[in-house]
């Protein structure tokens, strides 16, 4: 852990800090004076006017410009701060192209992050002043992404993918927490305690984050990869995406390739060639080809249907893993123009 | 209104309890004229007293927690017993403390003698909600022994679905207890549309039942959410029809979507009534009409109406559409508009007023001291980019326990310690009020400023353990808590003190202009010995007459035929 920024808030690592904790001390000091206005007058006039003999309450009167004054000037106060709240939400919410992109699996009680080249660990690693984008599966309950000096978090969501984007400004590590309850184990399964430090839950989902410099992380990625391991030993040259070859294989294997094709050529269904991140228009409005999309695609195809395409794609829920549709959305990807 | 019927003597009530001019309390004797009674002001001591022990039990509760938090690592309890505790602590507080506290309570005994009437519209539906809530209570506390409800007082799917088979008793108390809320929030609204006394006119109408109008009104339409929402839990547990459970193809967030639009209004009703405590307080205290009075009334139908639209900001990092959070952030914002002005009146009612410093007053003034450091700290939690650093951390936990507890049950105490002596015919000891006063008052906020600045810096809520940075603050809150603990036990003390050894309170201690202090104290079984006709408004100190405003030391009711003489043609039509 590190040393707090300010008495109120921790270290800043990330772009967006600064704008935040700019925003958190705009509408401190703002509290303050208010604060002190309002309770500075009450007590001086409370004390000032105080039941005593000769001292008679002066009946109240009426003052409308100045009921209209406090219920008006507010809503310029306020729409500044929604103004500023929310543009620096956006720029949370949208990460830029290009972003490197982690798997993150959240499950009770703890982390696990899948990087580009396959290999996974619980703690998280990622290159300085480069943007990350974490696309993050629960395979329970509801977790929380949270990670105090980045200044972001995201409620992690059995059922769908959310993200979280960062840049991290400088190297070092902090805290990885969850903050969305999700419940505890405290007895073994004969119902009797176990000793403090083997009691898991909520509390104890913590993971580290570390900021590293390029090199560093890329010999991370290095010592992680044991898939590429397996190549190396063969003489081959590791693919950049181990995830992409896996699931060109699954293509195959699952019998996507009956209907989708990779060249551009349209069958029954649309193909995967450049379809990753365009909108299409469909049967519920526009939407852009994500993951969301394509996992809701996969599981449930009748959702959403391509406008032009008919509705026959049988649905592969309960017959795909969470890592295989990891693999085969990785794999449209790769087919980006 | 003139054509309202104020029957005194005769009527149902009277048949069934004896003499409308005798002393409620002494009416009829025994527990079982108490437990039929349809008295409205018995009906509101017995919620009282349940709900009195409802905050007991959740408090403890707080202690225990607290005590767990003084340490890191292991210090009384498991991690299991924690969550079960935190649970325990928010669902008991939440559902048979705050929630019934105010209206349930105080709102039953002083709602219909605030405005001249006799009892409720239905004195029989009264009682029966109280049945309702010791159904609720007593299913709520059969989950309790049963055990190991720990998914928080939100109940979260898809962990409620897959926690213990407590989850859905407990669901179902809370279910009941709803329903409870309901033929209140009726009862009230019945009441007050067609049994307000002749000169109690809605510009007149006491703001306390301001107050209790609006709360009825969300209750009304907010509570059947929270039933459906339960039911549709009970489905799916039950029958596995996936609703909010993702592996049955349910939505999870669809869960918090209901959640809080029963919830978010809830929290309206817990701080409305709050809000109308505060302003009787301020206004007899100061000797004079609350500044804006149209304002206050009219911003609690406000806030009525906003706590439906604005659910959605408990869920800006929960992953829904970046249009939906900008929407709820905009209307969260407004909230702040009704709230600033009730701070902004109560304040300018105390500048050239005349303030006694009793103890009631003084929880009046730390009302508004608190609430408006609950209130702006919910500008951090409205602006988006901060929100999302400080949601689900102990910034929220203290926010919230500055709204409810600062406000709403800080309020609660006051109208206890104000409405003391003409509930029980007792005054209590104002010096033993006022120590306290100042336990709860800095004990209160030795607990929670802490809480603020853990939260900022990155603390999670509902944590059993914590990281070692975290433990100054921990430990600062824990001495707090025993701190806010002693000045309540030492505040019930007073109360129950007052009930033996208190003198014979006179008719209006504290000199109010209110109109339940022109009844006798106490009050007869009809609320008033003449039907009352009221011919100025209750604030209105300049207006009422010396007789009205003594304390009247012999307790006796204000005479009503003097002033119907004089003043007969001002009635409203």
């Amino acid at each position: 852990m590190n040393e707090p920024a300010t008495f109120q808030l921790p270290e800043q690592m990330s772009t967006i800090a600064a704008d935040v904790d700019w925003l958190y001390y705009f509408i401190y000091w703002l509290s303050v004076v208010l604060f002190v206005a309002i309770v500075g007058a009450m007590v001086y006039w409370a004390i000032k006017y105080r039941e005593r003999k000769g001292h008679k309450a002066e009946p109240t009167g009426h003052n409308v410009p100045l009921e209209i004054a406090w219920t008006i000037a507010p809503i310029f106060i306020l729409a500044f701060l929604f103004h500023k709240g929310f543009t620096g939400y956006m720029d949370m919410s949208i990460a830029p192209a290009g972003s490197m992109e982690i798997r993150v699996n959240a499950k009770q009680w703890g982390w696990e992050f899948v990087y580009p080249n396959g290999g996974s660990d619980s703690e998280l690693h990622v290159p300085v002043h480069k943007p990350v984008k974490l696309v993050m599966g629960s395979a329970d309950v509801l977790h929380s992404f949270f990670v105090p000096a980045l200044r972001v978090k995201r409620d992690v969501v059995p059922g769908m993918f959310t993200t979280v984007w960062f840049e991290a400004t400088h190297v070092g590590q902090d805290d990885i927490m969850c903050a969305e309850y999700c419940g505890g184990r405290s007895k073994d399964a004969n119902g009797d305690e176990l000793p403090f430090p083997q009691m898991t839950g909520h509390w104890s989902m913590h993971s580290l984050l570390h900021v590293e410099s390029e090199e560093d992380f890329m010999k991370y990625l290095v010592s992680i990869g044991d898939k590429c391991a397996s190549y190396t030993v063969k003489g081959q040259v590791c693919p950049n995406n181990i995830l992409v070859e896996a699931g060109q294989s699954l293509y195959t294997k699952k019998g996507c390739v009956a209907c989708h094709t990779t060249t551009g050529a349209k069958l029954v269904g649309p193909s995967w060639k450049g379809i990753w991140g365009k909108t299409e228009s469909t049967d519920h409005g526009p939407i852009t080809v994500d993951d969301q999309y394509v996992r809701e695609s996969v599981l449930d195809p009748q959702a959403k249907i391509v406008t032009g395409f008919p509705p026959t794609m049988p649905p592969f829920r309960g017959q795909i893993s969470d890592q295989e549709l990891d693999e085969i959305t990785a794999y449209i990807k790769s087919l980006k123009d | 209104m003139a054509a309202v019927d104020i029957p005194v003597a005769g009527g149902h009530a009277a048949d069934a309890h004896g003499d409308p001019h005798a002393n409620y309390l002494k009416a009829k004797r025994g527990i079982g004229s108490w437990l039929v009674t349809l008295d409205h002001k018995r009906i509101g001591l017995m919620y009282l007293t349940m709900v009195s022990l409802a905050f007991l039990v959740g408090g403890i509760f707080a202690l225990l927690l607290r005590i767990e938090l003084f340490s890191r690592g292991k210090t009384i309890v498991d991690g299991e017993t924690y969550n079960r505790f935190f649970t325990l602590h928010g669902a008991i507080m939440v559902f048979l403390f705050i929630i019934p506290s105010v209206p349930a309570a105080l709102g039953n005994f002083f709602l219909p003698i605030m405005i001249g009437a006799k009892d409720v519209a239905f004195p029989r539906l009264n009682l029966l909600s109280f049945y309702i809530y010791l159904v609720g209570l007593a299913i709520l506390l059969v989950s309790i022994v049963s055990g190991a409800v720990d998914t928080g007082w939100t109940f979260y799917t898809p962990y409620s679905v897959q926690s213990s088979n407590s989850v859905i008793s407990m669901t179902l108390g809370v279910f009941v207890l709803g329903f409870s809320s309901i033929l209140t929030g009726v009862n009230f609204l019945v009441t007050v549309h067609t049994m307000r006394a002749p000169g109690c006119t809605w510009a007149r109408m006491p703001l306390f039942v301001w107050g209790m109008y609006a709360t009825a009104l969300m209750q009304i339409l907010a509570t059947p959410v929270l039933a459906i929402t339960l039911l549709l839990l009970c489905a799916e547990r039950f029958f596995g029809i996936g609703i909010f459970d993702p592996k049955l193809g349910g939505d999870p967030v669809l869960f918090q979507h209901f959640f809080w639009f029963y919830s978010h209004p809830a929290v309206y009703i817990m701080i409305v009534p709050g809000m109308a405590i505060n302003s009787e307080l301020i206004a007899t205290f100061s000797r004079r009409a609350i500044f804006g009075q149209f304002a206050i009334a009219m911003s609690s139908l406000g806030l009525a109406l906003l706590g439906f639209l604005v659910w959605g900001h408990h869920m800006f990092a929960a992953g829904m559409s970046e249009f939906a959070t900008m929407l709820f952030s905009a209307l969260t914002f407004l909230v702040a508009i009704p709230s600033g002005v009730k701070v902004f009146n109560w304040t300018a009612t105390i500048y050239k007023g005349s303030i006694l410093w009793a103890s009631p007053m003084l929880y009046g003034m730390a009302f508004i001291f608190l609430f408006t450091i609950g209130g702006l700290t919910g500008l951090f939690l409205g602006t988006l980019s901060v929100d999302i650093h400080l949601t689900d951390t102990y910034f929220v936990v203290a926010h919230f326990h500055y709204v409810m507890m600062g406000g709403t049950v800080i309020a609660f105490l006051g109208g206890l310690l104000y409405w003391w002596p003409k509930m029980t015919g007792k005054m209590h000891d104002e010096r033993k009020a006022k120590i306290g006063f100042w336990f709860v008052f800095i004990g209160f906020n030795t607990v929670f400023i802490p809480q603020f600045i853990m939260g900022s810096r990155g603390m999670p809520r509902r944590y059993y353990d914590y990281l070692p940075q975290f433990e100054p603050f921990h430990k600062v809150s824990t001495v707090g808590s025993w701190i806010l603990a002693t000045g309540l036990f030492i505040t019930a003390y007073t109360l129950l003190e007052a009930l033996w050894k208190g003198k014979k309170a006179p008719r209006n201690p504290w000199n109010s202009a209110g109109y339940e202090w022109l009844t006798e104290t106490v009050p007869p079984l009809a609320n008033f010995h003449q039907p009352p006709v009221f011919t100025r408004g209750p604030y209105d100190y300049h207006l009422a007459t010396p007789e009205e405003l003594a304390t009247g030391e012999d307790g006796r009711e204000v005479s009503f035929t003097t002033q119907m003489a004089a003043k007969e043609s001002t009635h409203p039509a």
